[in-house]
């Protein structure tokens, strides 16, 4: 299973690297409104093909690029209720920070865990291969992270249940 | 006494007049840009017939016969590309014969079939592999993207340039 994790990083990796080419555009529908097309999808000229890379049925990677900006939607491995619940709220409490985190979007992608919107203000401000490592390290932590909370959640569920099992 | 008759030839009991211009606003719910001569139209006269995709048969005889180079070079040569939304039910067969080869060549053969493909055929490898992707089976996954690793190399980061922009989808 393991095996297949550098193979999908990568091709994560060179599919980012080729839609992250964004440029600025101005609203063609509204007069001096800048808007991220891939979110107002009003013209269809602007979008491009919608891609998905995915490791299993379970993981995927949604990236929807269009002249200005480009979404990536991730869905993450959740193998049991715990992982679900964990991943569930550690999403959410990343997505109510996402100004902080400036290139969060808000809300999930109907069907994933987490997306990202990218403009090119941020290319603008940011190096694009920065920002494609930071994707694709966060892919790589976010499965440690859930997987190093459950051990937490189990190890905790079992000292609490010693102490109070030894009353009796 | 005649311009008073010629006033009230010209006026309408108010009601009617006014009532007709403003009562009914469902002139605010067309959308007046579809009838923009500049607007984009995805295929600008496109009526030519799909290719004739190849049939499973000839795919399914090469494949046993070990032959799964020509075999996928026959998918890719008159793989019905056309614009979203056309020729779905083709495209949809097409997919499924060269998903099928993909699935049973063996890593050995990937490098030696990736390399006898010119660059038009790579881009339609490579539209073929995103879409294996949007449905993973068994393992498919897994071999895909050792596919798609390979493409890679062969074809570049301009490969997959041409799979997003490209609006003819496989």
């Amino acid at each position: 299973m393991s095996a297949t994790l550098r193979p999908y990083l990568n091709a994560v990796r060179h599919t980012l690297s080729a839609a992250m080419c964004l440029h600025n555009f101005n609203s063609q529908v509204v007069e001096r409104h800048n808007k991220p097309e891939v979110e107002v999808r009003s013209s269809k000229e602007l979008l491009m093909t919608a891609v998905v890379v995915s490791r299993n049925e379970k993981e995927k990677v949604l990236i929807e690029p269009s002249i200005n900006s480009i979404r990536i939607s991730i869905s993450i491995k959740q193998a049991d209720d715990i992982e679900r619940i964990l991943c569930h709220k550690f999403m959410r409490f990343m997505m109510m920070r996402a100004e902080n985190f400036i290139i969060l979007r808000r809300k999930p992608v109907q069907g994933y865990d987490i997306s990202f919107l990218i403009t090119n203000f941020h290319t603008e401000q940011m190096f694009k291969h920065k920002l494609v490592d930071f994707v694709i390290h966060f892919m790589e932590e976010i499965d440690k992270e859930i997987s190093e909370m459950k051990l937490a959640v189990n190890a905790r569920a079992r000292e609490c249940a010693m102490e109070y099992l030894k009353r009796f | 006494m005649p311009m008073m008759i010629q006033e009230m030839m010209w006026t309408r009991p108010p009601q009617q007049a006014m009532a007709k211009n403003t009562f009914s606003s469902e002139f605010r719910n067309i959308d007046v840009d579809q009838y923009n001569e500049d607007n984009y139209k995805d295929d600008d006269g496109e009526p030519q017939s799909p290719p004739i995709g190849v049939d499973e048969a000839t795919i399914v005889s090469l494949m046993n016969a070990g032959n799964h180079a020509d075999a996928l070079k026959l998918l890719l040569a008159n793989a019905p590309v056309a614009s979203k939304g056309k020729n779905e039910q083709a495209k949809d067969m097409a997919l499924n014969l060269v998903l099928k080869v993909l699935l049973s060549v063996n890593k050995s053969q990937m490098d030696q079939i990736i390399s006898s493909l010119d660059k038009t055929q790579l881009d339609v490898l490579m539209k073929y592999i995103y879409r294996g992707f949007e449905r993973p089976s068994e393992g498919s996954s897994a071999i895909l993207l050792i596919w798609h690793e390979k493409v890679y190399n062969a074809g570049g980061v301009g490969c997959i340039v041409r799979v997003l922009t490209d609006r003819k989808r496989v």
